[in-house]
């Protein structure tokens, strides 16, 4: 997802080359961009989460169908984890905000780290549903499931590459409360994908 | 088969209807020859599209040539001259609303009226009588198979390929499939088109009001050999439907010389593993081996003889005068790939199967044998 | 991400003292702003446009031929020259080539040359990215292309409708190809979509509100944002179909339990949108040239923008009615039908704004306004024969025939194309400081106007007559001969039209050498972008105009005299600013976007081919992305010491009351945005609005 690292990192000069200027919104134009941005992802996901609402159920007969494999009870734990993730996100900012550095340095790492046990949680579960019989080219469902499930992991992977880059520089001391909005257009992207995956998590092994 | 005088009195209103462009009106000058036309309605349906069509056309020509030639007179009109003061400014007008919502407001009045009728006229066409007939139909690469259950008992009683049969004036309701990837099943003359997908059944409509030919054409892209996969449909009178249901009915022919004896033999050997002929102990599919065929199917040859065309409806088999194309069909025998472009080795086309001119010459003689003459031999209304 | 203190002085043009302190990143950004190197490495989004435009003529060069081949072909009945396989081959490398490698590049052309210009800002709101975008286009083009070379073209269509685009049905690369290239032209089409919408939003001018933008950039604006919702579901659906192709999903296979119908449905949910968001900046380049032309403003200019908006949102609202004979069922049929009906009214709106436009003014038919009347005559027929098939039943006869094809070539080459001809004789001048001379450009556009309507016109009755699309031949008996061999006929003589517009830029750049320069306003024009020298200096404006009117420029040229006739009072040539970038900063150069961008087609090829090469692709982006991230970015701080304070030019001053009169009537938002411009001009004087 080339366009997401972009996204995020070219931001960075302008940032300072327009940014700081006044923009006809006052909004700046990396965090506008990220906006923009992110409206184009909601129809990416629209449609991944179309086809699979369209092909949950066209498993044929015998086959491994969504109500045999998932484990409700993991993956709510480990959706839990990602939620928190944006409460501490949250906090990060807020930390930034007031110049309160070792929080911020503290919540971005606790970020990141709930991130990752979010993947590493979707890793077990993709070994341990391939274990069950359900590969990628098992059947429709498995198709749509991986496909679906993996493109969020992949976002969720850039967040975590991006929470740590702004983890480094703030370790550095470059972030400071004039560049608290790095910080800001980070949890954009955060949030959206935690927004995303509460329709996964709905979607996918909530409805029936 | 008697022959029946099928040349529909073209009809006046295609001619008044043709106001789409100065153009369109060569088009009806030039329109006899043309197997396809979408507008020389031959059924009823296709007529329920055309009554729609004419207003539409008719409309959209009268705005086409108020805005052309208003373009026109203004460009002229208010064409900059040299006595021009090149410093003052003609009259600098920024809009006026109310004339903008007018014209907003008009064309989507006129619009409305359309949308009513074209609303009534998309339910009338999902109409079924009765009484229709139930016929149905297989799109694959590169041609097409009809199936009919008679008997309703939903057992397939009569199997054909590239030609549909039809009663004239009664209305066949078709069911469409596909047995690979997506065609659509277009008679311009008797209906739209309506595409034929996989996994999914869709239905058509045709009527015909007389007996006639009529030329179809496969137009959903479907790979190679898209352009010829083509079809016919015959609307015979009904008791000679009802004549070319009970031949179709029976089983294959029994060899009468010692060439067709020879010929069926080759068939059993070389062509069963595809294709079908009722009767013979060798069929399709059965045993070990499955078809090979991405699709699964290759057409029934039964009464191949009794059809004009084959191959996808590519080739006539009779000429004008009933006499067979022979040449044509050994050719076809001897290497189909060459005839029609088609991909056997990825087992989607009839693949060369190496025949020797002496088998080629047997089996002629018994496909030749599997009726006495074509089903259809009035004029091809091309 | 600060790390501002540490960043050597960015290149300002016209300071020839470039600082030379170590740099943070592996390499030092280049300098470069002259020579072919420049391209490679520029930000500057008037090269990047022009370099879109290049490359969109170098495909429709390649397009061309490939129609010329199809037409051809089907010159007469039987046709031999192309076989089945290989005319299937060429009918999808057209479509997609003029799709997406020429009318939307053509698009992102004008879009990138003129937004920037039109709201005077300095640049995008991410050059980088601009650049990226840029590279992306071509390196998906190229990865497109090198199919021929790499085992075949794609064979399945432009939409490539699923099942027939699986590797059953269709085993060669191409499909593929045609997956990853389309995939990298949408990362290139959506970056340059965020890039666009933001800096329209935000980077205008101070003074310029939404209801002061320009019609173009409006068009461009709504061009971005259907590029910006539609592509995702473009890339979604090769995802889909790549993931079916090359690693064995199950996504259109039929007998694991998949529907076709997903491909129609995410193809036209993008492929409608598409049809719009390219013949929109067409319609505003139609919008800027009438006025000019015609000496009076554009015509219910709310109206113009408010349209455009309206078939940008109904334009997502439509896309079922490429699948009326799909078997969708009445109810969806029925409702399709309607709503694509009623997208004919905003369309309407316009060509009936056009033509409003020139009723009253006093009309020159220089080669842009004859191009620009092509449109609005042309596109009418397209538009006309559009509503004929938005009546569902008949589009039940028409679709799939030449009848559809006669209808998008004459909204996308008699709209779409005229248009953008109308704006290359239009702005070149802006672009490259010389005019294309009036005589080629009356012989390229009668000759066009021709050709046109002799290859599509005769098509609308070929496909009456029952002409199906994407066939490689037809049977003598079918009566299709005659128009065929008409429209044949055409082709080639748009192929010399085309040919004579590619004679004029050279011939005209020759001649223009003994002829006076153009200057900065050659065609007495409305927008800001005029008010620059020619070609357009690389800073833009000397100073960021202050805007109080809808076609400012225009406005600082004439004014109502005591009689209520409206007569000049500055000639362009007064008013313009006169192109001294002292002390101007600009974005530097930078390696690192077309390093990215072509490490994608690396990732493409490796996908399809070989998994190395897609590692070393990937690994390629990772250390470009790394590169550009730490690059040292431009500075801002350092440079600004000397400037135009004591800049002789004093016309932007006499349009002080102007300005004053637009902060007045800013709204509240508005005069803080305007205020806080205002301090900062303490620190970034040039930026700052005078007066």
């Amino acid at each position: 997802m080339a366009e997401t690292t972009l996204a995020a990192s070219a931001g960075y000069d302008t940032e300072h080359h327009t940014g700081e200027h006044a923009t006809a919104t006052g909004i700046s134009n990396t965090k506008l961009g990220m906006w923009v941005f992110l409206g184009s992802e909601c129809m990416l996901f629209g449609g991944l989460i179309s086809t699979y609402l369209l092909y949950k159920d066209r498993v044929p007969e015998g086959g491994i169908s969504p109500r045999d494999i998932y484990d409700i009870y993991f993956t709510s734990a480990s959706s839990f984890v990602l939620l928190m993730s944006s409460l501490t996100m949250v906090l990060a900012l807020a930390a930034v905000q007031r110049a309160d550095y070792s929080r911020l340095k503290l919540w971005l790492f606790t970020t990141a780290l709930l991130g990752s046990t979010f993947i590493a949680g979707q890793i077990y579960e993709f070994t341990a549903f391939t274990r069950e019989g359900l590969g990628f080219t098992t059947n429709i469902f498995g198709s749509a499931f991986y496909t679906l499930t993996g493109f969020h992991g992949v976002h969720v992977t850039i967040g975590i590459v991006m929470l740590l880059s702004v983890l480094i520089l703030a370790i550095r001391g470059k972030i400071t409360v004039e560049k608290a909005e790095t910080v800001e257009i980070v949890g954009l992207y955060w949030h959206f994908v935690d927004i995303v995956w509460i329709l996964i998590f709905t979607i996918i092994y909530l409805i029936p | 088969m008697t022959s029946v005088n099928t040349s529909s009195p073209r009809s006046r209103r295609s001619v008044k209807l043709l106001g789409l462009l100065g153009l369109a009106l060569i088009s009806s000058a030039c329109a006899s020859g043309t197997p396809l036309d979408t507008l020389e309605p031959d059924g009823a349906a296709a007529r329920t599209i055309q009554d729609l069509v004419g207003p539409v056309f008719l409309i959209a020509g009268v705005v086409f040539v108020l805005v052309e030639v208003g373009v026109v007179l203004i460009a002229w009109k208010f064409r900059a001259r040299d006595t021009d003061d090149d410093d003052t400014l003609p009259a600098q007008v920024h809009g006026n609303n109310r004339l903008e919502i007018g014209w907003t407001i008009l064309p989507a009045v006129i619009l409305a009226f359309v949308a009513v009728f074209t609303l009534v006229t998309i339910f009338e066409l999902e109409e079924r009588d009765d009484d229709a007939i139930a016929i149905g139909v297989e799109g694959q690469q590169w041609w097409w198979r009809f199936t009919y259950d008679i008997d309703g008992d939903g057992e397939t009683d009569i199997t054909t390929a590239s030609e549909m049969v039809i009663p004239a004036g009664t209305q066949v309701d078709l069911s469409l499939t596909s047995n690979d990837v997506i065609h659509s099943f277009w008679i311009p003359r008797l209906n739209g088109k309506r595409d034929v997908v996989p996994g999914r059944s869709n239905t058509l409509s045709l009527e015909s009001d007389e007996p006639g030919y009529f030329f179809g054409q496969c137009t959903e892209f479907c790979g190679l050999s898209h352009a010829e996969m083509r079809m016919r449909v015959i609307a015979l009178p009904q008791d000679e439907y009802d004549a070319w249901v009970e031949e179709q009915m029976t089983d294959g022919p029994t060899p009468q010389t010692a060439a067709q004896a020879r010929g069926q033999e080759a068939f059993s050997g070389l062509c069963a593993s595809c294709h079908s002929i009722r009767g013979l102990e060798n069929q399709p599919g059965t045993g070990e081996n499955p078809i090979p065929l991405v699709s699964g199917v290759a057409p029934d040859l039964t009464h191949f003889a009794s059809r004009r065309v084959y191959a996808g409806g590519l080739f006539e088999l009779y000429d004008g005068e009933g006499n067979v194309n022979r040449g044509q069909l050994e050719a076809w025998l001897r290497n189909p790939a060459a005839e029609k472009a088609m991909a056997p080795d990825d087992e989607r086309g009839m693949p060369n199967l190496g025949l020797t001119e002496n088998q080629i010459d047997d089996l002629v003689e018994y496909l030749l044998s599997t009726a006495d003459g074509p089903v259809w031999t009035g004029p091809r209304n091309d | 991400m600060a790390i501002t203190e540490e960043r050597p002085l960015a290149l300002p043009s016209g300071d020839p003292a470039r600082p030379s302190e170590p740099h943070l990143g592996v390499f030092r950004r280049p300098t470069t702003t002259t020579g072919w190197r420049s391209w490679l490495t520029t930000v500057d989004h008037k090269k990047i446009g022009i370099m879109y435009g290049a490359s969109a003529l170098f495909f429709l060069v390649v397009g061309g031929v490939e129609a010329l081949l199809i037409r051809l072909q089907l010159a007469a009945p039987n046709g031999t020259l192309l076989s089945a396989d290989t005319y299937n081959q060429v009918f999808t490398m057209h479509g997609t080539t003029m799709i997406f490698l020429v009318v939307m590049p053509i698009g992102a052309a004008f879009a990138n040359y003129l937004i920037p210009l039109q709201i005077g800002a300095r640049d995008v709101a991410f050059p980088r990215i601009n650049a990226f975008s840029f590279w992306c286009l071509l390196g998906g083009g190229i990865l497109l292309n090198s199919s021929w070379f790499l085992g075949g073209a794609p064979d399945g269509g432009w939409f490539n409708y699923a099942p027939n685009s699986g590797v059953v049905f269709s085993p060669s690369h191409g499909i593929d190809f045609w997956n990853m290239g389309l995939i990298i032209t949408g990362i290139s089409s959506l970056s340059g979509a965020v890039n666009l919408i933001t800096t329209v939003i935000n980077m205008r001018a101070p003074g310029m509100t939404l209801m002061k933008v320009p019609v173009f950039t409006w068009m461009a604006l709504v061009t971005q944002f259907l590029l910006l919702f539609a592509i995702p579901v473009l890339t979604v659906a090769q995802v889909l179909l790549a993931m079916d192709r090359l690693y064995d999903a199950n996504f259109f296979n039929v007998s694991a339990g998949a529907d076709p119908l997903l491909w129609q449905h995410l193809f036209w949910i993008f492929g409608h949108p598409e049809v719009y968001l390219m013949i929109m900046p067409a319609f505003g380049i139609v919008s800027e040239t009438v006025p000019v032309f015609s000496r009076k403003p554009i015509f219910g200019y709310p109206f113009m923008v408010f349209s455009g908006i309206a078939i940008g949102f109904m334009g997502f609202g439509v896309w079922a009615h490429h699948m009326f004979a799909s078997g969708i069922g009445p109810l969806s049929v029925a409702a399709f039908s309607l709503s694509t009906m009623f997208i004919a009214v905003p369309t309407g709106v316009k060509i009936l704004n056009w033509i409003a436009t020139m009723w009253g003014g006093r009309l020159t038919f220089n080669t842009p306004m004859l191009f620009s009347v092509g449109l609005i005559t042309m596109f009418t027929i397209g538009g006309l024969s559009g509503v004929t098939h938005a009546v569902a039943p008949a589009d039940t006869q028409q679709t799939d025939t030449y009848y559809i094809v006669a209808h998008f070539h004459y909204v996308l080459f008699g709209g779409a194309f005229f248009g953008f001809m109308s704006g290359f004789y239009f702005w070149w001048p802006k672009a490259f400081g010389y005019k294309l001379g009036e005589g080629l450009g009356k012989f390229n556009f009668w000759t066009m106007l021709l050709g046109f309507n002799l290859t599509f016109g005769p098509m609308h009755i070929l496909g009456l007559q029952g002409m199906s699309r994407r066939v490689y031949t037809y049977d003598e008996n079918y009566g299709f001969d005659f128009w065929n061999l008409v429209a044949t006929i055409g082709a080639f003589i748009i192929a010399l039209s085309v040919l004579s517009f590619i004679i004029n830029i050279f011939v005209s750049k020759k001649r223009a050498a003994s002829l006076p320069p153009v200057g900065p306003d050659p065609w007495d024009a409305r927008g800001l972008e005029w008010m620059i020298q020619s070609p357009a200096p690389e800073h833009n404006f000397d100073q960021t105009p202050t805007v109080a009117h809808l076609d400012e420029f225009w406005h600082r040229k004439y004014a109502e005299g005591d009689d209520g006739r409206v007569r000049r009072v500055a000639t362009g040539d007064e008013v313009a600013q006169p192109g001294d970038g002292t002390g101007v900063h600009l974005p530097s150069p930078s390696y690192w976007p077309m390093v990215a961008a072509f490490s994608l087609p690396l990732i493409g090829w490796g996908l399809i081919f070989n998994l190395y090469l897609a590692i070393f692709g990937g690994v390629l982006l990772v250390v470009a992305l790394w590169g550009w991230a730490i690059e040292p970015p431009d500075d801002i701080d350092g440079v600004h010491h000397d400037h135009h304070d004591a800049d002789p030019s004093g016309d932007v001053e006499a349009t002080g009351d102007i300005e004053a009169t637009g902060d007045a009537s800013a709204d509240a938002g508005k005069a803080d945005v305007t205020a806080e411009a205002a301090t900062d001009a303490a620190a970034v004087p040039e930026e700052a609005p005078v007066g």
